[in-house]
């Protein structure tokens, strides 16, 4: 691992939108120099998740300091954990966060930008959970 | 003003138009990041762990009001002049 880089970020929704417009957001915060790739949508653009654009993400994300990635809803994560345990892909230090997603991938996002390794950003987007809105 | 041996505090007003929204909040929460010392940002009735974009946004600082910002630790100091002076520069 090079400690010099950032750990990727991955956006998995079952929806495109969600994931794209998620990841713009992220970047407006936290400014350039961390990675989020979206991974939203089924195949054929249909609602839905696509293992292989998700295992494509991971590795898109991956600069050596290993990928959060995060996720929506149910099945999401299965989809998430099947590309995973199916090694598609292989060599990318991938860990999932347990986090709601918009706030996650914010918190992650800055995270990662401060210089954060990978725990500490999957730590600040389960750290979400913590922080009320009211 | 020194409120102990290493506490350090002082009122800032964000500039007129500039709510501590998005980009800016990141801004602050990345200069932040960068000293050991704790950085605490109270809006009106609300604390903020300045290192956590989260209580960052949630504070809903918004541009032309006063803020208190107060740094406690080995560098507080130094993370007071400049985490102050990045919030009264904001743009």
């Amino acid at each position: 691992m090079d400690d010099t880089r950032s750990p990727g970020i991955v956006l998995v929704s079952h929806s495109a939108a969600i994931a794209e417009g998620l990841a713009a957001m992220a970047r407006e915060v936290a400014g350039d120099g961390v990675t989020i790739v979206p991974a939203g949508g089924g195949p054929e653009g249909t609602l839905g998740t696509d293992g292989g654009r998700v295992a494509g993400a991971l590795v898109e994300a991956d600069s050596g300091a290993g990928v959060v990635v995060l996720a929506d809803i149910g099945s999401a994560i299965l989809s998430i954990r099947a590309v995973l345990a199916d090694g598609m892909a292989d060599g990318v230090d991938a860990v999932l966060a347990d986090a709601p997603l918009v706030e996650g991938a914010i918190a992650a996002a800055v995270t990662a930008a401060t210089g954060g390794d990978l725990d500490a950003v999957r730590s600040a987007a389960e750290e979400a959970w913590d922080v009320r809105k009211l | 003003m020194s409120v102990s041996s290493n506490g350090h505090v002082r009122t800032v007003r964000l500039p007129d138009g500039v709510d501590l929204h998005a980009r800016p909040a990141g801004k602050l929460v990345r200069a932040a990041a960068a000293y050991d010392a704790s950085v605490t940002l109270i809006a009106g009735e609300r604390r903020a762990d300045a290192k956590s974009i989260l209580q960052v946004l949630a504070l809903g600082a918004t541009g032309g009001s006063d803020v208190v910002l107060e740094t406690s630790g080995a560098d507080a100091s130094e993370a007071l002049d400049v985490i102050s002076g990045l919030l009264a520069s904001l743009a």
